[in-house]
């Protein structure tokens, strides 16, 4: 029929106009500011490699845009947590403010205090996302996806470019359970001090706990043993080795690898497990039952030496 | 598949006012958009809220992380949605919030829009006077108009508790509930184990509540309401039905499936039909492949039951009293594919009712001669370009064919009851964009543009558009085509 | 009379020899540094929270961030100079930093980037000691008592803020500074930076709370040039 080059033609010049010419500068964009000009960010997790900004060739799913869908309402276009919804979030209803990406300092690692992350602790992070916050986990996006994210976060530090992840820390297998490690990690609770800022039943309840601030300055509390939540960094006993053996960056908790040795921070976590009441653990029954054989042989914590 | 719908003078002549009305549209969006700052705009079917800004006030996510374009939910909105509405950070509970926060957020659409059918009945001469007759004519529609209103709160009543509730009006302000039900999450401490209970939308993997269409002959899947010339069923998989739903997910929702039970009246409250019971589920499993995206395929079946007649009194009808159940079912496949900015959902069903239904005939009667089951299959695909988190551009083609009548075309006697073959076709497509100057975390707006035309043989178009009224001939392709461009907006 | 006219020549190389070489430079900034206004007044530390520090601390001791000596003398300024010196390498000693009595000794820390810095707890309690810095990398370590002192170093030159989460009031300074001639005032106000070459320099004064001073000054071959600061003080802290 005459009309349908006609109809076809009004259709296709519409769809070029959509394309070819304006909508490249017009239709709204939010602009990620960065703070290194490099265009070569890129991460290496699990086989895949990840881009921050792609080439220019075509790889339409790379960092910045996710970043652009997904993160930029609380970590911000500046990668530096002041997005939109920052400010709503409360420290003293304990939500965490949104992680700063431009000092590239961060919680979870599995390096030493003061290095930088492996990516894999990146990826960890993302994947599984931070308990008590309002970091999601972010486990339905494609591995190739949070790759590409973790890339992203890169590249707001010019510190990634100049220095080299920490190594991680090697952590021995782990040693049974048993009363003996479970008293001698007490021992090690309150020698340390831990009680300090966790309270002597690690509610989260020690003399300092009420002054803790972040290093930006925001109160923040101590972990709660007594609610069984997962950490910060994860959930099993490998992760709580790692958390008090690399300290939380950005936090009151400090390393303590120069001062506990390997083999008896195992006797520290199955300790910190029998914090954790509500929690069906192996470590809190074995307590448990001694203490109940064992009525009033344990010294309090947190006595103060005179 | 294009060349049927150019297929005709009239058709092509109607099109091209169309077709400069949408381009015109694109035109001036690039006008309006170029000027700086770059959120320069100040310019039903029933929009179904499915987009909640009250989730994003509540967890400090804009909407394009759970949309991919809300309303539509993206993988990761889909697993917080089958977490129960919750992010699974110890914090769900609403005692976590601050108590002046309400998880509330309405949507409406006022719009502008043109609604244009052929082959209807219409008075030769206006107002019926002396000599006039029925003819065939065309009716056209247009004026700027409101669409329906949402108002929806949804969230979690405690922590694996959770809940929704979501009165909807038409654009005359009449309400009725879309949904409301309460679910219980994570039962057993598992994520296989949910529990639903009220009425809520079925699970279909493609979802005609949280879709990127709203004009008249766009806004609904043809599929999803399709019910074949003379049938008494009152079934679509798009509407929102009353039951109970187990339903349970993999941690990233890469595996889902659904089984429910549901009572046989569509949806509808008072108990106005029977008392039968109808099954639904449904399976769906997604892979990740490289950069391409995440690909997902699903198969679902629907397996119901309706009366075909009623206990009565004094010849009344008594409600909620229907016997002799005759049985349908809707079977098919569907997927959702990503190809980088690219999304395909395509959709096949297979649909059948039973000959008592399909013919209308209480199953306590004798069926008319020739009676048959009529069975249908019809498909859809879908297209989405995501230019970015703030442009989609979309289209869909979808047909419906008739596999066997309630009635031969041809009778075995003359004065038997005949349906011709073909009537109940439908040829259907649609092509729009929506454009979200804003993107964050309290409120949406999109400027919602679309075009939908579809043919229908010999009923009258799913759309309403028109008068209402049958063709005067059985075998009339009738063609309804809508222009709709409108401000989407929720809060 | 040959001896003569060969030694002489002799004698006049190794002069030259011996002047070439040169003395060591001895050119010396020396200077003052006082306020002008009130100065805010600090507040006794309340340490309760550590009951053997109260105890230590009794009347208690007061808060470190302004501190004033006698004739408007300001205390625990760092001066250094900023610009004219050629890069130096960094000492190899040490430099200590200690915990004793929940409090830090000494309140700042001036040290050359790369210059090795020791930390030593000397209190029966545990610290933790936490930098804060923004150009260099942050760590937090943990000092149970009788714990090894933490060796470390900067790399970057940054006046790096250092607190104890454990005791909150702990409160110091680490000044990692790009140069060796470098000094913190004394409760007189007196600094003195020795050992200069002769040329134009950039003298720079820092205090915690009201930031930096800087001034020209030239040294010549054995001269001594006097740079005084005078900080203009506010009685409220922030």
């Amino acid at each position: 029929m005459k009309r349908k080059p006609v109809f076809a033609a009004l259709f296709a010049a519409s769809l070029i106009l959509l394309f070819a010419t304006r909508p490249t500068e017009c239709f709204a964009q939010i602009d990620i500011h960065i703070h290194t000009a490099t265009n070569t960010m890129e991460s290496h997790i699990h086989g895949l490699t990840g881009e921050a900004f792609g080439d220019g060739q075509g790889r339409p799913d790379v960092g910045a845009q996710l970043y652009r869908r997904y993160c930029i309402g609380c970590h911000g276009p500046n990668g530096d947590g002041s997005g939109e919804n920052a400010m709503w979030f409360d420290p003293t209803m304990g939500f965490a403010k949104p992680r700063d990406f431009t000092l590239a300092v961060f919680k979870c690692r599995s390096t030493p205090t003061g290095t930088l992350p492996t990516e894999e602790d990146l990826f960890d992070s993302v994947t599984r996302g931070f308990v008590n916050t309002n970091m999601p986990s972010w486990r339905p996006l494609t591995e190739q996806e949070r790759a590409n994210l973790i890339a992203m976060v890169k590249a707001f530090s010019p510190r990634w470019q100049a220095e080299k992840p920490g190594a991680p820390i090697t952590i021995p297998p782990e040693t049974a359970p048993t009363v003996e490690s479970i008293l001698h990690g007490r021992e090690l609770f309150d020698k340390i001090q831990c009680w300090k800022c966790h309270g002597p039943e690690g509610r989260g309840d020690g003399p300092s706990a009420l002054t803790l601030t972040d290093t930006k300055g925001n109160p923040i509390r101590p972990y709660d043993f007594t609610t069984g939540e997962r950490f910060k960094c994860g959930a099993s006993n490998q992760d709580l080795y790692r958390i008090f053996m690399t300290g939380l960056d950005g936090t009151p908790m400090p390393s303590f690898s120069d001062n506990i040795k390997p083999e008896e921070a195992w006797d520290l976590v199955h300790f910190l497990r029998t914090l954790q009441v509500t929690l069906k653990t192996p470590e809190l029954a074995t307590f448990q039952t001694w203490l109940k054989g064992h009525p009033n042989t344990l010294k309090p914590i947190g006595q103060e030496v005179p | 598949m294009l060349s049927e719908f150019v297929d005709g003078k009239r058709l092509a002549g109607r099109l091209l006012p169309s077709s400069f009305f949408m381009l015109s549209c694109m035109i001036l969006s690039f006008i309006f958009i170029d000027a700086k700052p770059a959120y320069t705009l100040p310019l039903s079917h029933p929009g179904s809220v499915r987009a909640i800004p009250a989730f994003a006030r509540k967890y400090g996510l804009p909407c394009s992380a759970c949309h991919t374009a809300w309303p539509e939910l993206n993988w990761f909105g889909q697993a917080f949605r089958d977490n129960g509405y919750q992010l699974m950070n110890d914090r769900d509970s609403p005692i976590w919030q601050n108590p002046s926060f309400f998880p509330i957020t309405f949507r409406i659409t006022p719009n502008w829009h043109r609604e244009n059918t052929n082959h209807q009945a219409v008075d030769s001469i206006p107002g019926d006077g002396a000599g006039s007759v029925l003819v065939d004519g065309t009716v056209r529609q247009h004026g700027f108009d409101l669409s329906g209103f949402d108002l929806w709160t949804a969230g979690t009543l405690f922590k694996n508790i959770s809940f929704s509730l979501l009165p909807s009006a038409d654009s005359t302000g009449a309400f009725h509930f879309e949904n409301a039900f309460v679910r219980f999450d994570n039962l057993f401490n598992s994520r296989w184990v949910n529990l639903r209970f009220g009425k809520f939308e079925l699970d279909n993997l493609i979802s005609e509540k949280r879709f990127l269409f709203l004009s008249a002959n766009g806004g609904i899947y043809q599929l999803y309401h399709f019910v074949p010339v003379g049938d008494s069923n009152t079934f679509g998989l798009g509407d929102n039905q009353l039951g109970l739903e187990l339903a349970g997910h993999s941690i990233n929702s890469y595996t889902r499936y659904s089984v429910a039970l549901l009572s046989s009246n569509d949806g509808q409250v008072g108990l106005p039909a029977n008392r039968g019971y109808d099954t639904y589920l449904t399976f769906s499993q997604a892979f990740q492949v490289g950069s391409l995206g995440l690909q997902r395929f699903g198969a679902y079946a629907y397996i119901g039951e309706r009366p075909t007649f009623s206990q009565t009194t004094s010849g009344t009808l008594i409600p909620g009293t229907g016997m002799g159940n005759k049985s349908f079912y809707r079977v098919g496949f569907s997927g959702d594919f990503f190809f980088g900015k690219f999304e395909f959902l395509p959709l096949y069903m297979h649909g059948h009712d039973n000959v008592f239904l399909g013919t209308a005939t209480p199953s306590n009667q004798p069926l008319l001669p020739g009676a048959r089951a009529p069975s249908w299959n019809g498909g859809f695909v879908e297209t989405h370009y995501y230019y970015s988190p703030q442009l989609v551009l979309t289209q869909r083609v979808e047909i419906i064919r008739m596999a066997q009548q309630a009635f031969p075309s041809t009778p075995a006697a003359a004065g038997d009851p005949s349906i011709p073959d073909n009537q109940g076709n439908i040829n259907a497509y649609s092509v729009g964009f929506r454009w979200y100057p804003i993107m964050f975390s309290r409120a949406g707006l999109s400027w919602h543009n679309e075009f939908s035309i579809v043919k229908s043989i010999g009923i009258v178009p799913l759309s309403g558009s028109g008068n209402g009224l049958p063709p005067l001939s059985p075998t009339a392709g009738v063609w309804s085509n809508s222009v709709f461009t409108g401000l989407d907006f929720d809060f | 009379m040959q001896a003569r006219y060969v030694l002489l020549p002799v004698l006049f190389a190794l002069m030259v020899a011996v002047a070439s070489v040169g003395p060591a430079p001895a050119g010396t900034i020396e200077g003052k540094v006082t306020y002008t206004g009130t100065p805010p007044k600090m507040k006794p530390i309340d340490m309760s929270k550590e009951p053997t520090c109260a105890k230590e601390h009794n009347p208690p001791l007061l808060g470190e961030n302004v501190v004033t000596g006698p004739g408007n003398a300001l205390q625990y300024v760092v001066v250094y100079i900023s610009v004219g010196e050629q890069s130096a390498q960094p000492p190899s000693e040490p430099v200590r930093y200690d915990q004793k009595g929940c409090m830090y000794v000494p309140h700042i820390l001036a040290m050359h980037t790369n210059q090795p810095l020791q930390i030593y707890t000397d209190d029966p309690f545990t610290h933790n000691i936490h930098p804060m810095p923004k150009r260099n990398p942050e760590w937090n370590k943990s000092q149970p008592p009788g714990a090894a002192p933490i060796d470390t170093k900067w790399a970057n030159p940054e006046f790096i803020e250092v607190k104890c989460n454990i005791h909150p009031w702990m409160h110091g300074y680490f000044a990692v500074l790009n140069t060796s001639h470098y000094a913190v005032t004394d409760n007189e106000g007196n600094y003195s930076l020795k050992g200069l070459p002769p040329g134009k320099y950039t003298v720079t004064a820092w205090q915690e709370q009201y930031s930096t001073q800087s001034q020209e000054v030239t040294v010549g071959p054995t001269g001594a040039a006097s740079v005084n600061f005078v900080f203009k003080v506010t009685p409220y802290l922030y």
